[in-house]
């Protein structure tokens, strides 16, 4: 979606004077908050797409769930993770698949290649916190009609895992954030490759399946050994998926709870950063050499 | 002569599904789904000869490309016969296929990545085109669309001018007996409109391809087709010469005078003034209460005069009047008119 | 006939031809693809580690039916890339199918000869790699007639495969949005395929047996191949079914991919 598109979309009408007015701080928040309503309420119009999506991750939930099972057989269990918690996590990563974006989000890198570009940044508004908008928008819908209600058949079927009090909550909640705020901050980042290159699909594939290999997304990261587990934990990838999870399966609590937080604020910080000069970089250069 | 296209109360109706909103909206459409039967092309007919150039228009949503779709084959006919150079198009595709050639406006029929060579090639096996005809084809439409200028770019890298040159060639490479131009001049500048129609007519007539041409540009109509078919809300309304059509429909005339001195009060019997500049005048007529000479005659007589002019109504304005007013509607035709 | 085979061969040399512009780039790409895929097993591979074996599979065992899966997936999504309808979907959107249909070639060798995603090459390298590292581990009786099946298991698989591509393709004549569900069957298909199906609680097994008949163009075969026992305990015959499975899908498919073709109603722009 772009900023020229989001007049266009159905039944939705966007208020252009929010962008059109100068920057100043409460407007750019107005803008923000007005991206992601309208991303959202487009997200919620893909019915059958995410319906089906829907499907698929559960089937997939299904087909890991069996597969831990068949592994655990007699153990309860293995590195302080027990077969339910570990079929939690089997339902969790396919629930956070479709908010996160998992396996592809390549819209931005779009609009460079079909200079929808030009006219986006000919607009008064901040390019970053527009696209956050736009994914934030698109995270919440997908949350709202995917994640929570695959996660609810889910549990339908399973013996799960879940938070025990009030705090884990709010913490899972907040790391949730976090986790987008990271999964954002990095999959904007392979986007910028476009800038540079007109093969940037093929770079950010191959990013995506980093993304995949360390985030834990496959099986739960306490059933690797102990070194690759470590490894995972400080990537951005842990941070947006095994790291959620471990707060919902209350496996941190007090400190090693709080190095989780941090680890997520840390890597939060330090994409946004390398997004802004990443951009600045791009923008200058789109600019001098042309499309 | 046989008509190479025939067509007999051909019909075609849509299905339009009203989907149910909401969240389950989905889900219910599964079960119930609702719909309106839209009539895109309601029980026409018409024949087209041989080495004719025939014009198809009207107004947007009347049932233009769901004709030419089902001319193509690309569509099945609800009700009505067809036949096209002898196939019955969407029964035998393959064959029926060999012998034509399309242009369409909006997208290119050539291979996006592959440089024209490349694709000339492909299409020369494509359709069998024994090499001597190939070569002749292909020099010669080389020449007169200018070809060689970029000859070696893939088709994403060419200006639509250039694309539209390069499927116009491509169209009619293999000698078909028959081509279907869909817009092919949309978006193009005036020099490059020129050259398509002089592309065209060449062909029309050195090759005598029956070439069925569908557009919203009228001066198209008028520099290249002698036949006009205009069809709206699926019926047509229309199918004859376009001279015809135009001193029958074509209504205004305009007369221009610049007046000799100043005359508050020019009037003239069956002529109104429309616009006033100083000492010119610019009256309108109606074809068919009165013709220019005896305006004249009037002018003379009663005003002094240093100059004059007659024009006709542009045929677009005479066009959009028949859309708007519908004019055709009070009239029998629907009958067609073999050429003489 | 021979005319067309030559045309698809032509139309196929030339998207091979456009792919191979930057060699570089293309090799990290399918390199990339050859270690991103193949760190699933890896990763699988460090987990049942930990483990004695997963439903009385070794992991060697395991390597030998997810190679052949992956290998023969791989595969299929090169030849059969024009189905995908990923890409199908937006070509006839965009009406390019409708310029297919108005040249005059057979409409399926069109469709086939309009994309061949080499980039899939890191599938099969990915897929073969496993496989062979599976045959060093296990311990089987080879007999001539399990070494033949082998090749003929995975050509089953190729066309098993294809004809949920052909099938996924033909429904985008009729609805407009992606059905993502059908992925179930093809990825889902794959990915489950190359694990010991007995695993699976027995819903999802009759679905994978009798809706769509994955279970004989992986289970049975490999259980054979290997010499496992069977706790399904079923019939020795369902072992050898894998080539007709194949073959009927697919014609199957055709079936149906004819009639979608036939009944084209041309409504993109």
């Amino acid at each position: 979606m772009t900023a020229g598109q989001l007049d266009q979309s159905n039944m939705i009408k966007f208020n252009f004077v929010h962008l059109i007015l100068s920057r100043h701080q409460k407007t750019l928040m107005n803008a923000f908050f007005a991206t992601i309503r309208i991303s959202f309420r487009r997200q919620l119009t893909y019915r059958a797409a995410n319906l089906s999506g829907l499907a698929t991750n559960l089937m997939f939930g299904f087909f890991r769930a069996s597969v831990l099972i068949a592994l655990y057989q007699e153990e309860t269990s293995i590195n302080g993770l027990s077969i339910q918690g570990a079929i939690t996590y089997a339902g969790l990563t396919q629930a956070l698949i479709g908010f996160l974006s998992f396996f592809h989000w390549y819209e931005m890198m779009h609009t460079v290649y079909d200079g929808q570009i030009g006219s986006d940044l000919l607009k008064p508004l901040n390019f970053f916190l527009y696209w956050l908008g736009v994914d934030t928008g698109r995270a919440l819908g997908s949350f709202l009609i995917r994640s929570l209600p695959l996660f609810l058949v889910f549990t339908c079927f399973y013996d799960i895992v879940l938070p025990q009090s009030l705090l884990q909550w709010g913490a899972f909640i907040l790391s949730m954030i976090l986790a987008h705020l990271i999964s954002f901050a990095w999959r904007f980042m392979v986007n910028l490759a476009a800038f540079w290159t007109p093969n940037a699909l093929g770079i950010g594939r191959f990013a995506f399946g980093l993304s995949w290999i360390f985030s834990g997304f496959f099986m739960p990261l306490a059933l690797f050994p102990e070194w690759l587990a470590e490894i995972c934990q400080v990537t951005p990838f842990g941070a947006t998926v095994y790291i959620p999870i471990q707060v919902f399966l209350g496996a941190g609590s007090g400190e090693s709870l709080l190095n989780y937080l941090l680890i997520q604020v840390f890597w939060v910080v330090t994409l946004v950063l390398l997004d802004h000069l990443i951009l600045a970089r791009g923008v200058r250069k789109l600019v001098i050499q042309g499309g | 002569m046989e008509p190479i296209i025939q067509v007999n109360q051909l019909a075609k109706s849509f299905k339009v599904y009203r989907d149910h909103k909401g969240y389950f909206g989905a889900l219910i459409n599964l079960f119930d789904r609702k719909y309106d039967l839209i009539k895109a092309v309601d029980k026409i007919s018409f024949k087209i000869y041989p080495g004719e150039l025939v014009g198809y228009i009207g107004p947007n949503g009347a049932g233009k490309s769901t004709t030419i779709k089902m001319l193509t084959g690309l569509l099945v006919p609800t009700a009505g016969e067809l036949t096209v150079n002898g196939y019955i198009p969407w029964k035998e595709r393959k064959d029926y296929v060999k012998d034509i050639g399309a242009v369409f406006g909006q997208r290119t029929t050539l291979w996006w990545d592959l440089p024209l060579t490349d694709s000339f090639d492909l299409l020369k096996r494509i359709y069998e085109i024994p090499d001597e005809t190939f070569s002749k084809n292909y020099n010669l439409f080389r020449e007169i669309l200018a070809l060689d200028e970029f000859m070696k770019i893939p088709v994403r890298g060419l200006s639509l001018g250039q694309r539209m040159r390069a499927d116009l060639c491509a169209a009619f490479l293999h000698n078909p007996s028959l081509v279907f131009l869909d817009e092919p001049t949309i978006g193009l500048d005036v020099v490059a409109k020129q050259r398509i129609r002089e592309f065209i007519t060449y062909i029309n007539q050195e090759k005598h391809t029956t070439i069925l041409l569908t557009t919203h540009d009228i001066s198209d109509i008028s520099k290249l087709c002698e036949r006009v078919l205009i069809i709206d809300h699926g019926k047509i309304l229309f199918n004859g010469k376009l001279d015809a059509l135009l001193s029958e429909f074509g209504g205004k005339r305009i007369l221009s005078v610049d007046f000799a001195e100043h005359y508050p009060e020019p009037l003239l019997d069956g002529a109104q003034i429309i616009q006033r500049n100083g000492n010119k005048v610019i009256y309108s007529f109606e074809r068919k209460t009165i013709s220019a000479s005896k305006l004249i005659n009037q002018l003379s007589s009663k005003y002094r005069i240093s100059d004059l002019e007659v024009r006709d109504q542009p045929i677009e304005d005479t066009i959009r009047r028949i859309y708007e007013e519908r004019l055709l509607y009070n009239h029998s035709y629907g009958k067609e008119n073999p050429p003489s | 006939m021979r005319r067309s085979l030559s045309l698809l061969f032509r139309l196929l040399r030339i998207q091979i031809r456009s792919q191979l512009q930057y060699p570089t780039s293309f090799i990290l790409e399918v390199i990339g693809n050859t270690v991103v895929m193949g760190s699933f097993f890896v990763v699988f591979a460090l987990t049942l580690s930990r483990f004695e074996n997963i439903g009385g599979w070794t992991l060697g065992e395991v390597a030998f039916i997810w190679g052949i899966t992956e290998f023969s997936f791989g595969m299929m999504d090169m030849v059969f890339s024009g189905f995908d309808y990923d890409a199908f979907g937006p070509m006839v959107r965009k009406g390019q199918f409708d310029q297919l249909l108005l040249r005059p070639v057979n409409i399926t060798l069109q469709v086939l000869g309009s994309r061949f995603v080499l980039r899939n090459l890191g599938k099969i390298m990915e897929g073969l790699i496993i496989f062979l590292y599976g045959l060093s581990q296990i311990e089987a009786h080879w007999t001539v007639f399990k070494v033949l099946y082998i090749p003929i298991l995975s050509i089953s698989q190729v066309l098993f495969f294809g004809s949920l591509f052909i099938i996924g393709a033909t429904t985008t004549f009729w609805t407009m949005e992606r059905l993502e569900i059908l992925n179930i069957f093809t990825y889902g298909g794959s990915e489950i395929m190359s694990y010991p199906m007995h695993i699976f609680p027995r819903a999802i097994r009759l679905v994978f047996t009798f809706l769509v008949p994955a279970i004989f163009l992986s289970y049975f075969p490999t259980v054979f191949i290997l010499g496992k026992t069977d706790p399904l305990n079923a019939p020795e015959f369902t072992a050898f079914l894998a080539p007709f499975v194949g073959i009927a899908m697919l014609l199957i498919a055709l079936r149906f991919w004819r009639f979608g073709v036939r009944n084209y109603q041309s409504t993109g722009s």
